[in-house]
């Protein structure tokens, strides 16, 4: 499924945090937004997957305005893994996933065989069947991620949208997120902080500042020393390894830089 | 370990199935035996016999006393109790799952203070005579229906509501339904009046008939059921409105409607009993800790359960202290409570609190 936005803008409480943003995502690609914190990210993307309405522009599915879709079959377009999941209540681990099924449901249908069997391959998928039947509210941040990315697969779209999904994941899963959503053969959207995890996973990169892009293109063509220097005002150094994959090495600020070192 | 396949086991819905098999099967000997109760003493069998003559013709009942006590006062009044007691289990659930917030209870979107002053107005003021005998009952039900409608359109002026805005909303307008009421009782100087508001407020079956248990019956066994209906509806309500806008639902409008037809099912209560706490935020969290969140479970157990409860309740307010009747609110919160903090303390259950 292709995704575009067109001159999306966002007045979020009088602060104008989206200024045009033209984003052209193909199908099955997988795209990351980079950008330093309160860059806009995070409301483009709500933008994308309808809990905000943009102000201006709109944002496209297929060629299709977003609006005209009704909120279900949206929903059956994009699934979302949010960045806060906190519930009031405790729901089962499978609870939870299978309300991703909820899109495909008819007011007063009932959940199938064929739901279960779809919540249990999703849970099987994020390596949390064995914990299907706990409580959702006991489990780390990490697993609670994994159990909304569950749902989230759950709702069998040909579109995915995270919002920083590796935030509360160790390493080991960090890199096993990302390869199964390179895997999964659909369009992804992720808003991603780590520069070396968005380096050697995505397809394509969008840099936001300050409510504008900065740049896109592949993560070797845009990042830089000078781009990232540019974004995050920090001092970088690019390394490639044996199998051509780009490696950020980030400096000390210039505060600790040197003396720290020298004094040891 | 085995708590924990205990725990399993009782979230499966196998059990969930025995369970609600077992509660109906208790709520209709519940019904049978508690009919049998009460502060004359009438032989089982001829209580008996009065039931099964009224409800298949058989045998003869005589016209008299007893059949009047225990076909027009005993019966009403259980299944008035049992009705309620279902309404306002089934509406907390719902409040909590619309407000999503667990201290949520029937009451909380500002209809007790709406009943209550209903109530004062037409006990201290006479306004709604028009309404005949039943007066007090109906001004109750308009001011809680009222000032439910009320709330629910301030919590949607100027933008989106949300249940904060919601339960804001539903405070304020408790404190100035409160100070009016509170108002009325003070400059009216009327003593009599003052102990029929109280009493009142405190909750009674005393005034069950069979044509209020038709009214109350027919609206909370539609609205049980259309809430179990909408099961998948309130659990994207506790993830909340972003989480159900990516899983395919508005919730703005179904909030509003659930809290229309909750204000009905708990106005009707009102309207027949008076105001009975507890009941609706106790029940809820009792049958979630058991069984889990999940309303498609929760919606008909919390019915039946709160139906039993009610109804025990009601039997213990006739026959606890001799010769008088303890007001039904008091008696729920008098046992109820110590109840619930017991489970509190043994069970692990975080009450919407994050280390549960």
């Amino acid at each position: 499924m292709k995704i575009e936005t067109k001159a999306v803008e966002a007045l979020l409480n009088g602060n104008h945090i989206l200024k045009g943003i033209d984003l052209n995502i193909n199908d099955r690609e997988l795209v990351g937004i980079i950008g330093p914190n309160g860059s806009g990210k995070s409301t483009l993307l709500k933008c994308i997957y309808r809990v905000l309405k943009p102000t201006a522009g709109a944002v496209y599915l297929d060629h299709q305005a977003l609006n005209s879709y009704p909120c279900k079959e949206s929903a059956r377009c994009i699934a979302v893994v949010a960045q806060h999941n906190y519930y009031n209540f405790d729901f089962t681990v499978r609870d939870v996933v299978l309300m991703g099924r909820a899109p495909h449901k008819r007011a007063l249908e009932r959940d199938n065989a064929e739901d279960y069997q779809i919540v249990a391959e999703s849970l099987e998928t994020v390596a949390m069947s064995a914990f299907a039947e706990r409580s959702f509210s006991t489990l780390s941040g990490g697993e609670q991620q994994r159990v909304i990315l569950a749902r989230a697969l759950a709702q069998r779209t040909p579109c995915l949208i995270l919002d920083e999904p590796a935030n509360h994941l160790d390493i080991k899963y960090q890199l096993q997120l990302m390869d199964l959503l390179r895997g999964l053969g659909r369009t992804v959207i992720a808003a991603i902080h780590d520069l070396n995890i968005a380096a050697m996973y995505c397809d394509r990169l969008y840099a936001i500042k300050n409510g504008i892009i900065v740049g896109q293109g592949s993560p070797k063509d845009l990042l830089t020393p000078e781009f990232i220097r540019e974004v995050y005002d920090v001092d970088a150094q690019i390394m490639t390894d044996n199998s051509g994959c780009i490696h950020i090495l980030f400096h000390p600020g210039t505060e600790c830089r040197g003396n720290d070192l020298h004094n040891q | 370990m085995n708590e924990r396949k205990g725990k399993r086991f009782l979230r499966g819905s196998s059990a969930w199935l025995a369970a609600l098999i077992l509660l109906f099967a208790v709520l209709l000997i519940s019904l049978l035996s508690a009919v049998t109760i009460g502060s004359t003493d009438i032989p089982v069998t001829e209580v008996y016999r009065v039931i099964l003559y009224k409800l298949f013709g058989i045998g003869n009942a005589a016209k008299g006393n007893l059949f009047r006590a225990v076909w027009y006062l005993r019966m009403p009044r259980l299944i008035l109790a049992a009705g309620i007691g279902m309404g306002l289990s089934v509406c907390g659930a719902v409040m909590q799952a619309v407000v999503k917030n667990p201290l949520a209870d029937p009451y909380v979107i500002g209809i007790s203070s709406g009943a209550s002053l209903g109530a004062t107005l037409s006990i201290m003021l006479g306004i709604g005579a028009a309404f005949g005998e039943n007066a007090v009952g109906m001004m109750a039900f308009s001011g809680a229906f009222g000032v439910s409608i009320l709330v629910v359109a301030l919590s949607g002026a100027g933008g989106r509501a949300s249940s904060v805005k919601l339960l804001l909303a539903g405070m304020a307008v408790s404190s100035v339904c409160g100070a009016f009421s509170n108002f009325i009782v003070y400059t009216a100087h009327d003593r009599e009046g003052i102990r029929t508001v109280t009493y009142w407020l405190m909750g009674s079956m005393a005034g069950a008939t069979w044509e209020k248990d038709a009214a109350v019956l027919l609206i909370t066994i539609l609205g049980t059921v259309f809430f179990w209906m909408q099961y998948r509806n309130l659990n994207l309500m506790l993830l909340g409105d972003e989480s159900a806008v990516t899983l395919g639902t508005e919730l703005h409008h179904w909030r509003q409607l659930y809290l229309l037809v909750s204000a009905a099912m708990v106005g009707f209560a009102v309207y027949a009993a008076g105001m009975i706490g507890f009941v609706g935020l106790v029940v809820p969290h009792v049958m979630r800790m058991i069984f889990g969140t999940d309303h498609k479970k929760l919606i008909p157990l919390c019915a039946l359960s709160g139906a039993i409860f009610l109804l025990w309740a009601d039997v213990a307010c006739r026959v606890l202290i001799e010769g008088t009747e303890l007001p039904i609110g008091i008696l729920t919160s008098m046992i109820g409570a110590p109840c619930f903090i017991c489970l509190m303390m043994r069970k692990k259950y975080g009450f919407g609190g994050r280390d549960g």
